[in-house]
């Protein structure tokens, strides 16, 4: 257990690490890169762009970015219980957040099967393909991030602090994501 | 710390509220995109600032994430 004190104004130490901030700006950057050109090519076809964009169901998305933000929610609370050496109550947290994020990749699966039926695919129009590469890229980390959490919050108390907040810090990137792609893809066209 | 941390929740969940009934307003298209990519902004920088704690870091993470924020939104607005 390391329970040194981390000076996170020192440019080297922000909360999660610097390694893990760079990990999250060439997402940031790679995902809104992604988003610009989809707003570009929504330019040539915007009837297109707004009859595909009609067909997402917004409610599933407005509970997935429920189901993210109440994950992340109890991911903070279970950094700050560990600062406080509270790592019984920590794990609980930590387990909850992982139902969120279960949740909201059941909810997507099903959002998927429905897509899948109607006869929207990856190559059905442009909109439907950046909506696959997006979200489908999106999940893969969403189930990372999972996998992350599960690692972490066993024996979590043998974590150091480096280790709690570098993990905290990829599952918040999930949610930094999907509210990036959330409006441009549900909402906007 | 806590309580914070619970504020900020709700905050979002409100944030996500008013997303949903600017949606279904009946206002001009631009304004719309305008409105919704701005709620969304500010729901990104409360979770980086809050329950990533970006709040204590250095001034260039926080500069950093707010400057590839507005370069996004106001590419999609713009385009």
């Amino acid at each position: 257990m390391n329970k040194t004190t981390i000076n996170y104004k020192n440019f080297y130490y922000p909360p999660g690490g610097i390694l893990m901030w760079i990990i999250i700006f060439i997402e940031l950057i790679t995902f809104g890169m992604a988003l610009v050109a989809l707003a570009y090519s929504s330019k040539e076809n915007p009837q297109l762009f707004h009859e595909s964009s009609m067909h997402l169901n917004k409610m599933i998305g407005t509970i997935n970015t429920v189901f993210l933000l109440t994950s992340g929610f109890y991911v903070a609370q279970a950094v700050h219980n560990y600062k406080k050496n509270n790592f019984s109550k920590a794990s609980s947290l930590f387990k909850i957040a992982m139902i969120g994020g279960l949740l909201f990749v059941l909810l997507k699966s099903i959002e998927y099967y429905f897509k899948i039926e109607s006869g929207f695919h990856l190559d059905s129009n442009t909109f439907f393909t950046f909506y696959w590469l997006l979200t489908g890229f999106h999940i893969i980390h969403v189930i990372v991030g999972l996998v992350i959490l599960l690692i972490l919050n066993n024996n979590l108390s043998d974590k150091s602090i480096e280790d709690v907040e570098a993990s905290a810090a990829f599952w918040h990137m999930c949610d930094l994501i999907w509210l990036l792609l959330f409006p441009v893809l549900y909402l906007i066209f | 710390m806590k309580k914070e941390l619970t504020y900020t929740f709700l905050l979002l969940l409100f944030l996500t509220i008013i997303t949903t009934v600017v949606y279904n307003l009946p206002i001009n298209q631009l304004a719309k995109t305008s409105i919704i990519l701005g709620l969304f902004a500010i729901k990104f920088i409360i979770v980086a600032f809050q329950f990533m704690d970006l709040k204590k870091a250095n001034i260039f993470w926080k500069a950093s994430v707010i400057g590839i924020l507005i370069i996004i939104n106001l590419i999609i607005i713009a385009s």
